[in-house]
This record gives structure tokens, sequence and C-alpha cells, in this order.
């Protein structure tokens, strides 16, 4: 618990370091969008307005009390609430990622177990192969196919977030097969190393058939590697969730990200970097949790 | 294992496909609702930004959106033009301004648009600025606009602006954004909105959702007559591919505002039979600067020598894929009048090596920077390298710098050359000669430009009080033939902005400023 509260406070100052420090400065860039030239003095005007005049240290102390009271401070763009912001764009990310998690554990439980059961057969191989494949295409890639053939070829889905609840299938298949391709991998390699142990060539050698060895015991066996895995791929999809996000106009936290960065809004981009700091240490807490309720042998 | 055959050969398989299948149809059939998420029977664009910027934005929505109306606007020449006021009359050399009213107006809350309304705006605009805005800052360039303002007044149903110092083009500089018309009532005591937008536009806003899409109804009090489409979306759709996307799927009827396109998407939409492409003239002006202030381009010979060997063509032709059009004069051909004809661009790699031989070579390569900001609007790492190709060619050898932020890079005057695009919203040429090039303008002196004109700054101080509109080219046609001289900045091309709509939509029109009529837009017979 220490440990955690530890990592979250030298992450706290990390992401307000090194987004404050970033060459630049926030108030020009405010006042030169549509491509003018601010003037000097209301560059340092605003300059005053954003507290940028002030020591660091002193801005860094400002801006995590606020944290804590679950102020992030205002967008420096249009001087809405950052927190608002954010959380108004949470449940279309989570309702993405929840989607793409489905889409990603689903077949990658079924290939990596039969690919357990049968590891010489040509649909493991053959699902192995395309599993690999997936891996190496970017979701950037996967979704400009997706948006070219399904969307704007065949007219079957929205290329985008368009409000409708079908608008949310591509992005995720896009997201939820980058997740399948990782969660295979590590899955395989857990059901074969279990494969392996005493315990179940004890079962086999019992007569029991290789479906039950492999669903009951060394499914079992494998969970908490499993369970670790999810919670990696879970981290994963949030994070490509940005390009994602941004390629089929998904109005989620990831979008909200980049156009913050794209306009140089600091505190927006604090604030998204500082979550998903908190967001995958809890989520990676979370798993080891699990994996060791799945486990007793990690209780003790 | 020994029990393989408990498994039916290929069952892994089909199960995957079997649940992708089912995923997949079970999502399509929570879709029920069909197309609810579009609003039927509305015309839906998209744009690259949202247009509208919030309660806490000096303007609220952009100007595009047809919400508000200002008192003058411009022209397609860049020209003052009648909006909420119909004609205006200058005395006192400039330094009285008397602007006649449109009567009949109604703001879209019913009240009468009146010279106390116009008044109450123009006060609200000084006592909030500076204030920045996602659209057009209302900084310390309030003086630029409104000259030394003493006063503003209604007076027997007009508007009359009373200056300490002549200005001799007043309705030109107060052009849309600055002389934004918006009933008093929407403004709280500081200035700030009290709710929505009240404005005398042929549309308002109904709903808005930030960052995705704001959706617009007709205006049926407008004082110009019912537009033809009755809803209109505009959605937010950053991302230049997913904005074609959403073309091509049908999505939507049509990109507007500054890069809808990007200039190497322009040819293969164009040759969509489905699709209009409108290409108009717009403020953008990409330019070279020079750090004149140290190094190889303080002298003015290598200043020329990069002049002459640049290209021009090819970077306007082949780069910005025809978007563009190569720079000469300083102001652009939108300036109209004001742009000096006399100047033409002039390609002569000959002489820049003769000129680089009698200055000296540098004794390193000269650098060339550019902002990763703007590399994804315009294909400026290309242009950077085909530049350094130019200079190569003449003897200059070069490097290319991507910055994050350039601003500091420049101020350490670690730069030689500077690559990079601006606009002037209100099409006033004062605005950048002051702001840019004149011997104490901020931008020239931070960013270590060296340029000191005691002749520019005289010239460009008349031109601001110049009476006659003769008397005013004469001079800007002097500064643009001292700058083509001096070469602190030179203009390598003027930007294009191309707009498209769907076929089935007719009447698209775009100001250099980007400004798009949406009441002009009519279903196709």
């Amino acid at each position: 618990m220490t440990r955690t509260l530890l990592v979250l406070l030298v992450l706290s100052a990390l992401t307000f370091l090194l987004t404050s420090l970033a060459p630049g400065d926030p108030a020009e860039e405010i006042l030169r969008r549509g491509g003018v030239q601010p003037t000097a003095e209301s560059v340092a005007v605003l300059r005053g307005e954003l507290g940028l005049d002030r020591p660091l240290f002193s801005q860094y102390l400002h801006w995590l009390l606020g944290v804590l009271r679950g102020d992030f401070g205002r967008s420096h763009v249009d001087r809405a609430p950052v927190a608002a912001e954010i959380l108004s764009r949470v449940p279309a990310t989570l309702w993405l990622a929840g989607v793409a998690s489905l889409i990603a554990v689903g077949p990658a439980v079924l290939v990596s177990v039969r690919a357990a059961l049968r590891p010489r057969a040509l649909d493991s191989r053959i699902a192995r192969a395309v599993a690999v494949t997936v891996a190496a295409v970017p979701p950037y890639v996967v979704g400009i196919l997706l948006i070219s053939l399904v969307a704007v070829g065949a007219r079957a889905l929205p290329t985008g977030g368009d409000g409708s609840p079908e608008a949310v299938i591509l992005p995720a298949v896009t997201l939820g097969l980058a997740g399948t391709a990782t969660l295979l991998r590590l899955l395989r390699a857990d059901l074969a190393a279990v494969a392996r142990l005493p315990f179940v060539k004890l079962a086999v050698a019992k007569g029991l058939t290789a479906r039950r060895t492999v669903m009951v015991h060394a499914l079992r066996a494998a969970a908490p590697g499993a369970i670790t895995a999810a919670g990696i791929v879970l981290t994963e999809l949030l994070a490509g969730a940005v390009v994602v996000e941004t390629l089929f106009a998904w109005p989620g936290v990831g979008q909200l990200a980049v156009s913050a960065i794209r306009q140089r809004d600091i505190p927006t981009v604090q604030a998204y970097v500082l979550l998903v700091a908190l967001g995958t240490v809890l989520v990676l807490a979370l798993a080891e949790l699990c994996a060791s309720l799945a486990d007793p042998r990690t209780r003790r | 294992m020994r029990a393989r055959g408990g498994a039916r050969p290929g069952a892994g398989a089909v199960a995957v496909a079997a649940l992708g299948t089912a995923l997949l149809a079970a999502l399509a059939a929570c879709g029920g609702q069909g197309d609810a998420g579009r609003a039927a029977g509305a015309l839906v664009l998209a744009a690259p930004r949202d247009l509208v910027a919030g309660p806490e934005d000096p303007y609220f929505t952009h100007r595009t959106l047809g919400v508000w109306e200002p008192l003058v606007t411009l022209d397609g020449g860049m020209r003052p033009a009648p909006a909420l006021a119909t004609g205006w009359e200058r005395s006192g050399g400039g330094r009285r301004w008397t602007f006649t009213l449109r009567t009949g107006v109604r703001f879209s809350d019913g009240t009468p648009l009146t010279a106390e309304a116009v008044v109450a705006n123009v006060e609200r605009f000084r006592r909030i600025a500076p204030r920045p805005s996602a659209f057009f800052s209302l900084d310390a360039g309030m003086e630029a606009a409104y000259g030394k303002l003493t006063g503003v007044r209604a007076e027997g149903g007009k508007v009359v602006f009373t200056l300490a110092e002549p200005v001799a083009d007043l309705p030109a500089r107060l052009a849309d954004f600055y002389s934004m018309i918006q009933a008093p009532s929407a403004f709280g005591a500081g200035g700030e909105f009290a709710g929505g937008p009240v404005g005398t536009g042929p549309y308002t806003l109904v709903s808005w959702s930030k960052g995705r899409q704001a959706e617009l109804a007709a205006n049926p009090g407008y004082w110009g007559g019912r537009p033809a489409f009755d809803r209109i979306v505009v959605k937010t759709v950053p991302d230049a591919n997913a904005r074609v996307a959403a073309l091509r799927a049908g999505e939507v009827a049509g990109l507007m505002d500054k890069g809808a396109l990007l200039p190497g998407q322009v040819a293969a939409v164009a040759a969509e039979g489905r699709f209009r492409v409108t290409r108009t003239p717009s403020v953008l002006t990409h330019y070279l600067t020079f750090n004149a202030s140290r190094g190889p381009f303080a002298d003015p010979r290598l200043r020329e020598a990069v002049d002459l060997a640049i290209d021009r063509r090819a970077i306007a032709g082949t780069l910005l894929a025809g978007t563009a059009t190569p720079g000469a004069p300083f102001l652009s051909p939108i300036f109209g009048a004001l742009s000096d004809p006399g100047l033409r661009p002039v390609h002569d790699p000959a002489r820049a090596r003769g000129l680089v031989a009698a200055a000296g070579r540098p004794a390193g390569p000269v650098s060339i920077l550019i902002s990763s900001s703007e590399t994804g609007q315009f294909p400026y790492a290309d242009i950077a390298e085909v530049l350094r190709a130019d200079l190569r060619a003449v003897g200059l050898p070069a490097r290319v710098n991507v910055a994050e932020a350039t601003k500091a890079v420049m101020e350490a005057g670690d730069y030689d050359i500077f690559l990079s695009a601006y606009s002037v919203p209100n099409g006033d040429p004062d605005y950048l000669f002051r702001r840019f090039l004149r011997s104490d303008a901020a931008w020239n002196r931070e960013r270590n430009l060296g340029y000191r004109s005691e002749e520019f700054d005289r010239l460009i101080d008349r031109a601001a009080a110049a009476a006659g509109a003769d008397e005013r080219r004469e001079l800007y046609h002097r500064v643009q033939r001292l700058l083509a001289a001096d070469r602190p900045m030179i203009p390598l091309a003027y930007q294009d902005n191309p707009v498209v709509t769907s076929s089935a939509v007719r009447g698209l029109t775009q100001s250099p400023a980007y400004l798009v009529d949406l009441a002009g837009l009519a279903p196709a017979r």
C-alpha cells in the first residue's frame, strides 16, 4: 500500500514535470490559434492568469493539492474544468474497452485451448499464424482496412462514433484484435507449460480425456497467469484507445488526450497521463489479487 | 496425449468463428434503433475542429455557423462589405466613423437590433480583452483593430466611433470577429455568456456536445429569409482520414473549415464524380523566415541566393499537390489591389550559385527549422527536403531540424531558416506588418529576425493613416518592393483551402477567411 502510494506520488511529480517542462509557451500557443501572432503583452497577461509565471515547485504543489481534491484545473483551451471533461468521456472509453476485451478474450481462449489439445493440427497452426500476423499489424492499419472495407465499401457499419449502438463494432474489433494476439501468446505458453506438469501427466495416465484434462485441470492451473495477462491486455487496450479513438472519431478519453496534445492543453494532458498511470497501477494490482485468489500457492 | 480424438477435427476453429459471428450479431442487434444517432432529415457536415467553443469563449461559436453576424464582413477580395451595417461614413480625416444599421433585424430571442445593442457589444469587447479564443483571440491587437478608441455611442439609430488618431480603414479592421453582435441579454455583468449565444444569423445553436457535434436550427425570424436546410449538424472529426472515410461512406454530406482536406487528398476526392470540391484562395501563406541576426543570412546576398534557388513551382504544384500557387509579393493575391502585381517568382539557380560564390560558402550546413505540429497539416517534412536539395544545388549545404517548440529554438537563435504558415483573419495588412516586421515588433526582436528598416517602419505607419485608397495601395506596393529587396521573410506559396460536398448538395461557398455560408447550402435538384 505504502509502495503504491509512493509510486503514485513519483508518477504525479514526473507527469507534472514532463508536461510542464516540455518546450514551448502554452500561453503563446493558445493565443496563436488561427495563425495570428499575439503581442508580448497579451502573452504576459495570459501567463499570469494561468499561473505560469509562478515558480515551478509552487505550481506543482498547487496542482497536486487540487488533484487530491479531484480538481485537475481548467483547460487552457476553453477554460472548462478538466475533471468534468474527462469524466464525461470515460463512459465512451469504458464501453469501447469492454466490448474490445470480449472480442479479445473469446478467440484467445478458444484458440489457445484448441492449440493445447492438438498442437500439431492444421487448424491450430492456422490459428497461430493468423494470431501472429494480426499481432504484427498495427491497430491503425487494421482500423483503416476495416473502415475502407466494411464502412466505406460495404456501408455495413458507421465509420466512427456517431452515437448509434452499432458504431462500437469496428473500433472494438480493431482494438480487440490487438489484445487477442497478446492474450493468445501468453495463454498458449502457459497452457503448454502446464501440460508438462506432473499432475496433468498423472491425470492423463489415469485415463482422463484430453479435453477434460485441459479444460478442468490445465486451464485452472494456468488461470493466474491468464489473469495477469488479462490485466496487461486491459491496460494495453486503454492505452491503444488513443489511436483507435482518433481513427474512428470515438468521443472517449483517448481522443480528448490527442486533441489536448495537439493544442498543448497541458492541464488536460497532465490529468490524462496521471489517470492512465493510476489506472494501470490499479488494474495490475487488481490482477495480482485475483491471481493470488485463483492460485492458493501465492497466498502465503 | 492419448485421447486426441476427444475433440472433433476443426471444432476449435469452428467455435472461434461461431463465437466471433455471435458477438458481432449480438452487437448489431443492440443497434436496433438503426440510424437513431444520425440526425434524421438534417444536413450533416464535418469539420476538423469544434466550431463551437462554449460560454468561456468571447464568441461562443465560430462565425461560420451563422449563429451571430458582424457589423462588417469581407467580400471575396477581402474588401469590407455590409453585414449588419449597411453603410459607413468617415469624417474628421478618419477620426470619426458612423455606421448605419440594417433595419428590421431581430435577435433570435425576438428583441430588435439597435445601435445601443451594438455599442454594448463593442464595450464588452473592450472590457474583456485580452481574452484568448479558440478562433480569434481578443488580445492587445484590439488596438490594431479599433485604433485609439475614445468612444463608441448610439446617435440617432446609428453607431459612432470616435478615435484619438485617424484610422483609414476601420470597417476592414472590424470585419467579422471584431464586430460580432449578439443581444446584450446574452451576456452577464462581467461580459461572460449568460446562456447560449443570441445572434441575428440564419441559424441558432440548438445543442452542442463538446468535441462531438453542434446542431443548428433555422432561425425563423431571420431577416435574410429562411435557409434551405431546417437543421444542420456539424460533427467534429479531427483525423483527416476519418473525415474522408465518413464522406465516402455517405455519413456526412460535406467537409468544411480550415484544413478540411489535406493537399494530398484533394485530387482523389475531386476525381470521384459524386463529390464537388470547391477550392478557394485563403488568407494562409507559407513563408520562409531568415535569422539575419547572425551567421550566413546576415549577408543579404545569401538571402537572395536562397530566394533564387527555390523552385516554388515544384513546391506549390507537386508537394502541395496544386492546392497552392507560387509566392512572390508579400501580400497574396487575395489582398486584391494591395498586393503588388509587379513582383514575380524568379527561379535562377545559376545566379544563386554566383551569389554564394561571391559571398563565400558558410562554414557549416544551414539549418531549416520546421514545427512538428505543422507537419500534420502540410507536407512540411517533404518541402524542407526539397528546399535542402535546392540549396545544396547552389552550394549551400543544409540540414532539416524538426522541433516541437519552434519558438524556443528561434528565441535561442538556433536556426537559419524557418518554414511556417501565417494568416491574417481580418485581411488587414497592417496587422501582419506591424506584428512581424516592424523594427520594434516582438516577433522580429525575440526571434532574431534582425530586420531593422526605418523606411519600412515609416511606410507602414503612413499607410495605416492614409486617407485615400490610391495612396494606401501605393504605400503598400512600396512596402512589398522593399521587402522583396530586403528579404527578412519570403513568401513561398499561397495556400488554397479546399472544401467538399456530395453532389446532392449545392451552393457551397467559402471566403478566404474560411467562412462557409451555411445558409447558401441547398439540396441539388
